[in-house]
């Protein structure tokens, strides 16, 4: 399934609310860790004193990370789902039954967790039978992206020839298409092109916001 | 971790393309669990790489396309008899061209192996004229040591057997030191090698044993005995191998050995040895 930035066509994006007014130290780019921690400790402690609002704010605040977690993990979109589930389950279960040692800890809780579900549901499809069957061979079809989807990557792909050709000199498209498609480090390119990486970084950035903006133009000419 | 290290250090597009190691990649992990900032990020950078990725599959297609349309469009233009020679020189092409590269291959291979050969051979002679002449060697040193052994049988055998007309050498003790022409007494090697007996008057007091010390002219140790014993006259009695003298002056110095004591001088004897006849 193809998500641009975070809303597949059929999951809204979630807004997230912020708990207790976390948002500024989570916001401000000289560390937003210590603000984590207060969040974390204050969530774990509400859980374990039984308030059903931080249970709610704990789905809503790591929701999003979590299910991108999931699908990262190589699990399909609907496995995501369920074990997206399970795994607050068992986390809210186990807040409500005692509080974490360490409450500041509790990304990493989950993040555990649901990693542990990810690697069982991975073994699991590993034990089951793998001979073939040849008859459901037959009617088997390829899972192929379906039109919608197909549009999207293909706007994906408009937008990126678009950005090349607006790029000023041909030493940056050529940055971008070793970083992108031959998957180049960062060091080689700067290296075999003779630049620093305050301009590679610069490139970077210029061409990732243009790239956004011309994917939110395209999201708004394509929503009704 | 904060934002600017994040954009600094590339940690998003290296998370995406799995190039994070895993340690950095927990820690990003846990902080984007509640980042939105960074999930936003996350999905740009797999838009951008999904994107940058098909439009160059796109590319790369379209332009393969294009080349085996271009091929075809020209090969729709020439006549009949052209598009014959065309596709025979394409079927030479494909059937010739691998032909050439395995004929030279093997030509390549032939001419490793006959050098291969070549050196085995070279290798092979050498060792065996080196062998050869070490097989020589240590035939002729056998050889040798054979006729040293047969020898030193036939020494043997003769030793064993009975043996006349030994010389007997009777040796009084020199008295005022040794005399101005040399040894008076005097003893011709035999003609073959044989024992020759020395007989050694000893002056009294006698002593328990005796040992005797034989030396050449130039006063050089020939051969040094011990135990002996005097006999019922009064003599100590020695058989030496006539090879252990050669013709020259000879001198036999004896002690006496009595025990917890010196050793006592009991004598000198000279005598002078003559090549055999």
């Amino acid at each position: 399934m193809v998500a641009l930035l975070g809303k597949s066509p059929e999951r809204a994006f979630i807004p997230v609310r912020p708990v207790r007014g976390a948002t500024s130290a989570m916001r401000t780019d000289a560390g937003f860790e210590p603000g984590e921690a207060q969040v974390a400790t204050d969530l774990v402690r509400r859980i374990a004193a039984g308030d059903a609002a931080a249970e709610a704010a704990l789905v809503e605040r790591y929701s999003r990370g979590l299910l991108y977690l999931l699908r990262r993990q190589g699990v399909s979109p609907e496995l995501a789902d369920d074990l997206h589930q399970e795994t607050f389950r068992i986390v809210l279960e186990r807040l409500r039954r005692r509080a974490l040692d360490d409450p500041a800890g509790l990304a990493g809780f989950l993040r555990g967790t649901a990693h542990n579900l990810a690697v069982a549901e991975h073994r699991k499809t590993a034990r089951r039978r793998t001979d073939a069957n040849p008859e459901g061979l037959e009617h088997a079809v390829h899972a192929g992206p379906g039109q919608l989807q197909t549009v999207l990557l293909d706007e994906e792909a408009n937008i990126v020839r678009r950005l090349i050709g607006e790029l000023p000199t041909a030493r940056d498209q050529q940055l971008l298409m070793r970083f992108y498609v031959a998957e180049e480090e960062k060091e080689t390119i700067c290296s075999d092109l003779g630049l620093d990486s305050l301009h590679f970084n610069r490139v970077l950035f210029r061409a990732r916001n243009r790239f956004k903006e011309l994917l939110e133009r395209f999201q708004a000419g394509a929503s009704p | 971790m904060n934002h600017a290290d994040v954009e600094e250090q590339q940690i998003v597009d290296r998370y995406v393309r799995g190039t994070l190691p895993a340690e950095e990649a927990a820690r990003f992990e846990e902080h984007y669990l509640s980042c939105p900032e960074c999930l936003d990020r996350l999905d740009l950078a797999e838009s951008m790489k999904r994107g940058f990725q098909r439009a160059a599959g796109q590319d790369v297609a379209r332009v393969t396309a294009a080349r085996q349309l271009a091929v075809v469009a020209w090969l729709a233009r020439l006549g009949r008899s052209r598009q014959a020679a065309v596709l025979a020189m394409a079927l030479l092409v494909a059937v010739l061209l691998p032909w050439g590269l395995a004929v030279r291959r093997i030509a390549e291979r032939d001419r490793e192996l006959a050098t291969t050969r070549a050196a085995l051979e070279q290798e092979r002679s050498t060792a065996s004229s080196r062998g050869t002449a070490e097989a020589e060697r240590l035939r002729s040193e056998l050889q040798a040591s054979q006729r040293d052994l047969a020898r030193e049988r036939e020494q043997l055998a003769q030793s064993r057997q009975p043996q006349g007309n030994v010389p007997i050498l009777f040796l009084n003790t020199e008295r005022g030191g040794a005399s101005a022409g040399g040894p008076t007494v005097r003893l011709r090697l035999p003609s073959s090698p044989g024992w020759i007996v020395l007989a050694l008057e000893i002056d009294p007091p006698h002593q328990p044993s005796y040992q005797v010390v034989l030396r050449d002219a130039g006063g050089r140790e020939v051969w040094r005995g011990g135990g002996l014993r005097i006999d019922e006259r009064e003599a100590l009695s020695l058989t030496l191998p006539s090879s252990l003298l050669a013709p020259g002056d000879y001198t036999l110095a004896v002690e006496g050995l009595a025990p917890g004591r010196q050793p006592v001088a009991a004598g000198r004897f000279a005598f002078r040895v003559l090549p055999a006849v």
